[in-house]
Order: C-alpha cells, then structure tokens, then sequence
C-alpha cells in the first residue's frame, strides 16, 4: 500500500467518523436523565458510541475508497490481483473486535451490577399492571394510580401483573422491566432530578396498549410525606370511597374511556359521557357494567376486552363511588 | 464422470396421462380437484369434531374455535395439497397402484402455466418460490404503509386499535414467514443445485410440497382478517398470555405459522441432502461456493430451531382449545416460558434470515470486483460459528423480560462474542472489494447497500447486547430500527442482489441496468430516511407496537412516514423493471458477469437437467486473477444445448 493510499483513506475516515460524530452529538439520542441509573446508562451508550463510531468510519472509508478508487470502465475485463488471503490481517480482524466487545461487556456488566442494587433501605413500592392501568401501593399500604417519589433516595419497585405481560418504563429513569403474571419482578430507580414524568406501558397488552400510562411525580422528601399524609385520607385510598372521580383516576378508566368530567378522551371503550342503559335504571346499569363488563356490550365493541376483577380489586364503598360518579357525570340525564 | 441418462418409461409405471377430458377430469390433479377435496377435507374435520364433542357431551357440539382450527386450518390445506396432486405419487406408492410415470411430465416448464402446477424441477420451484414471495412482499408492505399512515400523527386517524394491531402482526409475520424467509429458499432452490454440478434437488416432490405449503400458510394468515375480532393481533412475537385470549383470529396465527415451518424445515433437509450428497465430482467441502456453505449452515439453524416455534405456538393454541396450562400462571403454568421456547427458535431465525445473504453478497461482491473472495475458509468458518453461537443467544430478547437475573450476563457475552464472526465477514468482504476492478451493477450496489446497512444494524446490536443500555432500549422504536436496518437493510438488500444477480440465468433476459439502480438509490434514500430517525425517537420514550403515540413525537413520525412512503414507491420501480425485462428484456449470454460458478457455465436458463454431462471440478469457485483457472471442466459442448432436444430446453 503506498503512502498516497494510506493518506487518502485516513482522509475518508475521518470524514465518515466527524459525520457518525456530529450526528451523535447533535441528534438528541437520549432523553435528559432523572435518575443515577440513566446517568450509567449513558455513560455507557456513549462508551459504546466511540467504539462504534471507529468501526464505522473505518468500514465507510475503505467502502468509498475502494469505489472511488477501483471502479472499473463497464469494458474492463481485465481481472484484479488473485489475493486469496493474508492470516495475519485475518487474525487481527478477530483479535481486535474479540478486545473491544470484551471491554464494552465488562462496562456493561459493572453497569448492571450497581443498576441492580438498591443499597441497604430501599424505599420499597408494589406496582400492579393490569389492562389498562397502573396501581401503586406505598410502605404504608396507601394506593394511588399515579406514581409519587423522593427526590434522591433508592427505590425498588415489585412488579405484579393481574392479566397479561405489561412492561414498566419511565424514558427519563432508564430502567424498565415487564410485570409478568405469576412471577414477581424488580427495578431499582434512584430519582435525582424533581419533576413530572410519564410512565409507558411498553410490552403490548391489548387494545388499550398505546395509552396505558401514568404520571410519575419526583418531589422533595417532605412533600413525598405530605403526599402520602393526603393519599392516606383522601386520594384514592379505602377511606376516599366517597371521591368517585378519585378512583376512576386510581382504577384507570381513563386509559380506555372517554369522559370529559374526568378530562379523559381514549377511545378503546365505549364513551362514558353519553350512556345509553338501554331502559335499566341507570346506576345499576353502571354498576353492572363494572363488575360484570359482558353482561351488556355498547353496540360497535366487543366482549372480554375490559377487566371483569373489578368486583374484586375495588372496594364496595369505591365502586359506589364510582358509579355515583359516572351517573352524575351523565349531560341531561 | 457419470452420464445423465435419459430413462424411458418404466413399465411398472402407468402411461403418461394429459389431463383427461369430461368427468374423469375431476379426479386428475389440479385445481378443478382441489375445488372439491378441499371442502370434502373440511366437512371431514367437521365431522370428526360434532361427533367427538356429541359423544363427550360437551356443549356445544358445534364449537367454531375447535371446528377451525381442525376443519378450516388442518384439514381443508391437507385437501388442497391432496387436490392439486402434491401427495399422489406417495399416495400411489403407498397403496400399492402403479404410480403415475416419471417421465418428468411434471419436471420444466414450456408455458407459464407450468408454474401454476405441481412441478419438480428445482429452477420451477426456485421462480414459484419467487413469485410468491415477492406477493407478499407487496401485501406486507402496503400492510406497513397503511401502518406509516396512521402513525403520520399522534391520535387515531384511519384505523382502530384492533385493526392497527392487526395490521403490525400482519406485515411482521409475513415479511418473515412468507417473504424473507422463502425468499432466500427460492433463491437458493435456483442457484444450489446449479453450483453444485447437480441434475436438481436430492428429493424433488418433497421440495415442490415444500413450496406448496407455502402459499397456505400465506392465505392464512391473510384469512385472519375474515375471523371475528380481526386479524391475530400480538405482534409476530405472539406473547402468552395475551395470544391465549384474543380473538380467533390469533389461532390463524399459531397454525399459519407451522405450515411456513414445516415447508421451512422440508426444505432444509432438502438442502443438507442435496449438499451432502450430490456434488459433482471433485467439489470437496472447500471448494463449494459461499452460497452453498450458506445454506449448509442455514438449514441446520432451520432442522435445529423451527421446531422449537412449532412447539411454543401449539402450547399457546391448546392452552385456548384444550384449556391446557402451559402459559396460565393462574393455574400453575409458567409465563416466560413461551418466551424462552419462541426465542430458542427466533433468535436463531434472524441468522436463518441472514445466513444466505451473507453467501448472495460473497457471489457477489468476487465476481464484481473481479477477486477471489479474501480468507475462503475463515468466511465458511465464520458462517459456522454464527451457527454455533446462534443458539446461546436467545435471551438477550428477554432482559427486561424477568427471567433469572444469572442468565443475563453470559447471554450478554454470547450476544457480544457473534459480532466476531460476522465482523470477520465483513472485513473479507472489504478485502475482496480492495484493489479489485470493482463494476458497480446493480446487484453491486445492492451488495454494497447492505454492507453500509448491515454495519449500521450490527452496531446497534452492539448497544442492544449491553444489558444497561438494551433495558433502557427495550420494545421501543429502537428496537423497530435496529430490526429493520438488520432485515430490511441487510436481509432484503440482499434477496434485491440476489434476484438482479441471477435474473439473466432465470429468465434468459437482461433487467434494465437503468431502472435497476434507480430502484436502488429510492430505495436506500428511502429506507435510510424511514429507520434511522427511529433510533433516537425510540431511546427518548417512543414504545413499538402503539397506533397512538405522545405529542413530541409527532414530527419525526411525519418525516418517517414521507419517506416510507418513498420507499414503498421505490419497489414499484423494480416490479415494473422485472415484468418489462421479463418479457422483452436483451436476450441474456450464458454468463454475463463473466463468474465462475457452475450456474454461469451453462445456457440462460439452464438447460432441464442443468448440465448435459455432470461436471468436473478442478479448483475453488473465485480464481479471479489467477491465470489459466477454472473452477470446473465440462468438456464438450459446455456452455451450449449441445446433445439436448430443442423441445427440452426450458425457455
């Protein structure tokens, strides 16, 4: 290889490298990290990141070099020089690769090790996945559909699944895990950034898959005490019974139905903003509907799509609640 | 060197019989046949079902799940294949008549018609396998543009949620079972045998069944959209316990996906045989092509892995029939065991998707840069140890999944160790490119396509085997990037290589080099434009699978779905490139690409029996440059129809 080649395809990997650079650095790749867990993810994606960024501009490099290069006219018949081989570039080619994939595994393995481990007192809360809706159950055996943490403190979360697979995944937070029926499962997630987040369902589970989501809330220590003070007498918990509108939130009606006292507008269940009971009284209409969703179907749907455990996952007290809310919520009825 | 002798007929055999006129027509193999023992194999399976459930008191007796799934899914495809004559010599065999004669009546094609029949010529079967596939090459991908259209903007637009569903699961299962797939078997039907100096294929019915079952497992899955419900919508991963309780459509799904196997696994059998035992005289292990070595590997990785899928789909299938508790934790059963069973199968399915690419671009890029292919045996090594370590893998689909936490990292490691090999593969072919005389046809470009491709969708693999990073990655827009840049920017881009590359020795005619490499550059403009924004969309929160996603995505939905519909244009391009060149293209030479393997050394098409006299061969399939090389000897008349009949050349 002369010394005109050797500059020229230097020349064309820097080239292809600034390019996969630039492009590594000026696209937004990862959303902006609120948890010590993300901020190993990246560091890891971005140790990957350098490795694969030389490898693909020394792979574009001798491609472009080799077309520009060795391009032949279309009556050329002439043959190139019969190389068949060279064992020390061919040992060098999987002795290199064999060390950087071996670094990148060991990053990766360290990585894991301390995302896993939650330190000694973790603050430890049960979620519960069900189509489509997602419970959180405290230390202090207050609920809430919405999810409310500590700023700066671990938290190891138990993942339970009432139906199908569902997967727990917080873009901010890096850590995900599915909620698998009959096996429990874990994340660790150490919040360190205040601020309102989105919680996505990421393992499709039905219908309702695209929106079963949920707010994530990371406060200071004191309003997460305050948080569970109100939860515990008001928001969604037993004692709140009486706050319909409470447990349609909790229970996750909104993440199939529309409603607009709630704010809600999906649309993988009927509408509950106009419910036509078909001649029954209303509330034991609703309440049916509830505790036994294939009793009557709403025209244009199908059964065994909504839960039929409401009966058992809510309270007598919620379910009245509930249905109080909904007939009240009713436009001219 | 073995003479092929053309046998007269064997008295033992019944006379050659042309389709019989009247009423005895109906019982001759073809469709008018198939029109009634289909539906006489349903009413079958009816039957047997009503009386089982009679007798057992079940109620009701006329249960449409069960009914479906013998009657319509098992019983009325056997009465198809039974019709159209796919098990008459067996059948025949079997009951002791004289079975029909092997006058190769059924061997070559004179109209197009032949290629609506049984037929057991290899290169017939090798165009059907085509043809079909690249039908649902279309039906797929007016399926992901129907799917681009709705996630053009958040919220629901065009279709419900079911639907859309249904119309993800769609597209993936047939783009793998029916499209890539039988793709490669198509392409390698053709061009095996040919390489090897064989007649045709070790078992020729078994390969034309193979076929056959193909377009049944296609009309099924297409059929779940007349079930109730709709389509099977699960996503091609069909996960327990969601697949046990939707709709009927899911079991179409579950059977549609063990008649693609069986032919999956027919005709990989096929191959080892063929490979094994029909080489021409002095083609060793060394000296047989890339393409040859790749399908060697493949249809080990399909005899080892396809049943591992048949499995984990009938266990989904009875737990819904037979009320069986594979997959019900609520009754003991063990969820993630689907997982582990589907994957042992489909991880492995991504190297049997891969595999025969990697032999179509080797082919590829010797001939066109005029080289002899850099590190012969470490390439067929390589391909070995993609084998091997193909089936250590499986688990990396499953690390947020909440299997054993111990499992993880060795599967990392694993996951890590095969970029080893592949990257071994693709230096080679960066070796083979260097100061060669490289001719950039399209089949070229296509082959260079898919390096820049691959090596892109590679490396992604790399940050998807790092367990931190693939469980921030994990069933998001990532992963629907990362699948296609391996599938489509590797897999496809290949079969497109492959189907210009050989198109002069199928067809006898030249595609348009024109119109070829504008197809390429739509289509790689296109492609690149539609997969590469999925990668950061999906890292900053975007989940796969969702019909409706979060305002913030919205744009670069808009963007991903101008460009997939580019893409969709662009295989308008190659269809209408392929049906004009078909028909009136330049009248192909024997070797255009002036290539050494056997396939090139004989007429375009090749002769019906491929080589009037079986070659000889005296050296590796890639001396380029070497002076005075061959790569096999076929004295007299090779090259030319010499000593064959006009009426038997195929054209």
């Amino acid at each position: 290889m002369r010394r005109g080649s050797i500059v020229r395809i230097t020349i064309y990997g820097v080239i292809a490298g600034t390019i996969a650079s630039l492009a590594a650095v000026l696209i937004p790749w990862l959303p902006t990290s609120a948890s010590e867990e993300m901020d190993r993810i990246e560091f890891t994606f971005w140790f990957t990141t350098v490795i694969c960024i030389g490898i693909f501009a020394i792979v574009m490099a001798a491609i472009a070099y080799s077309v520009l290069k060795f391009r032949a006219a279309d009556d050329d018949e002439r043959d190139g020089p019969p190389v068949h081989g060279h064992t020390g570039l061919e040992i060098i080619w999987t002795a290199i690769p064999t060390v950087l994939v071996t670094a990148i595994s060991v990053v990766s393995a360290v990585v894991l090790a301390k995302n896993d481990d939650a330190g000694k007192n973790p603050l430890r809360i049960a979620v519960t996945a069900q189509q489509f809706a997602w419970k959180f159950e405290y230390p202090d055996k207050t609920t809430s559909g919405s999810l409310v943490l500590p700023v700066g403190r671990a938290v190891k979360l138990t993942l339970h699944s009432l139906d199908v697979i569902h997967s727990f995944w917080v873009p901010e937070f890096g850590q995900k895990s599915d909620a698998v029926p009959g096996i429990e499962t874990t994340l660790v997630i150490t919040p360190t950034r205040i601020g309102s987040y989105s919680l996505v369902c990421t393992e499709l589970c039905g219908l309702g898959h695209a929106t079963m989501r949920a707010q994530v809330q990371v406060v200071e220590a004191t309003d997460y005490q305050a948080f569970l003070k109100r939860a515990a007498s008001g928001d969604g918990a037993p004692a709140a019974a009486d706050d319909g509108a409470a447990v349609y939130t909790a229970a996750g009606c909104g993440g199939c139905h529309a409603f607009e006292p709630a704010g809600t507008d999906a649309a993988v269940g009927p509408s509950l903003d106009e419910i036509d009971s078909g001649g029954k009284p209303l509330d034991a209409y609703i309440l049916e509907s509830i505790v036994d969703p294939n009793a009557v179907l709403a025209p244009g749907y199908q059964g065994d799509v909504m839960p039929n455990t409401y009966d058992k996952s809510l309270t007598e007290g919620q379910i009245d609640a509930l249905v109080q809310y909904l007939s009240d919520g009713q436009g001219g009825n | 060197m073995t003479e092929i002798v053309h046998t007269a007929p064997d008295p033992h055999h019944a006379p050659a019989s042309r389709p019989p006129g009247g009423l005895a027509r109906l019982r001759y193999p073809g469709y008018l046949r198939a029109a009634w023992t289909t539906p006489l194999f349903w009413a079958i399976g009816f039957g047997i079902v009503v009386f089982f459930r009679w007798l057992g008191h079940y109620d009701p007796a006329v249960d449409w799940t069960v009914i479906t799934v013998v009657a319509s899914l098992t019983l009325a495809p056997l009465g198809f294949l039974t019709g159209i004559g796919a098990f008459d010599y067996w059948a025949y065999y079997i009951s002791g008549r004289p079975t029909r004669v092997d006058d190769h009546a059924s061997h070559g094609a004179t109209s197009w018609k032949d290629y609506f029949r049984v037929n057991t010529d290899h290169k017939v079967i090798g165009v059907q396998y085509l043809v079909t596939t690249f039908f649902f090459f279309v039906i797929g991908g007016l399926m992901a543009m129907f799917v681009r259209a709705e996630l053009a903007k958040p919220d629901m637009q065009f279709v419900d949620t079911q639907t859309y569903n249904g119309l993800v699961s769609e597209h993936a299962a047939l783009m793998i079972f029916l499209f890539i797939i039988p793709a490669f078997a198509g392409l390698a039907n053709f061009a095996v045998p040919l390489m090897l100096g064989a007649p045709d294929m070790a078992f020729p019915r078994l390969n034309a069944l193979s076929f056959w079952l193909l377009p049944v497992a296609g009309v099924m899955f297409l059929c779940a959209f007349l079930a109730p419900g709709g389509a099977f919508a699960t996503g091609w991963t069909s996960y327990a316990p969601l697949a046990s309780d939707q709709p009927l459509g899911q079991v179409f799904f579950n059977m549609g996906v063990q008649w693609a196997g069986a032919s999956s696994i027919m005709t990989a059998l096929n191959f080892l045989v063929t490979i094994i035992t029909m080489r021409a005289p002095g083609m060793t292990f060394w000296r047989m092509p890339l393409l040859v070595w790749a399908n060697f590997t493949t249809s080990l990785l399909v005899v080892i892995a396809t049943p591992f899928i048949a499995g984990s789909q009938f266990f989904v299938m009875f737990d819904r029939v037979m009320h069986t508790n594979f997959f019900r934790a609520e009754e003991g059963g063990y969820t993630l065991a689907y997982q582990h069973i589907f994957w042992f199968y489909s991880h492995p399915a991504v190297y049997i998707m891969m595999l025969p690419g990697f032999g179509i671009v080797s082919e590829v890029i010797a001939v066109f840069s005029r080289k002899p292919i850099f590190g012969y045996r470490l390439m067929a090594l390589s391909l070995m140890g993609i084998l091997v370590l193909g089936f250590s893998v499986w688990a990396h689909h499953m690390f947020v999944a909440g299997m054993a936490p111990w499992l993880r990292v060795p599967m990392m490691v694993t996951s890590m160790i095969i970029a080893v090999p592949t990257g071994i593969k693709i230096f080679s072919w960066l070796a083979t490119m260097w100061e060669g005389r490289i001719h950039l046809r399209t089949p070229m470009l296509f082959a260079l396509g898919f390096l820049s491709m691959f090596v892109l969708g590679g490396l992604s693999g790399i940050f998807l085997a790092s367990i931190p990073i693939d469980i921030a990655a994990s069933d998001t827009y990532f992963i629907v990037a990362h699948i296609h840049y391996v599938l489509f920017g590797g897999s496809v881009f290949t079969i497109f290589a492959g189907v210009y590359y050989w198109f002069p020795k199928m067809t006898g005619r030249m595609y348009s080099e024109k119109l070829g490499k504008t197809h390429f550059w739509l289509t790689f403009i296109g492609f690149n434009g539609t997969f590469f924004p999925m990668h950061w969309i999906g890292l900053q929160g975007m989940p796969r699978r969702v019909a409706d996603y979060s305002e913030q995505f919205g744009d670069w939905n808009m963007v991903i779905s101008i460009f997939s519909f580019l893409l969709g244009a662009s295989t308008i391009v190659f269809f209408y490139n392929m049906i004009i060149s078909w028909h009136r293209g330049a009248i192909a030479p024997s070797n255009p690409w002036r290539a050494m393997t056997l396939e090139w050394q004989v007429t375009s098409p090749p002769p019906i029996f491929n080589f009037d006299e079986i070659p000889r061969v005296v050296a590796g399939p890639y001396e380029y440059g070497v002076p005075g090389a061959r790569h096999a000897v076929l004295t007299g008349g090779s090259g030319a129809d010499a000593g064959v009949p006009e009426e038997e050349r195929v054209h």
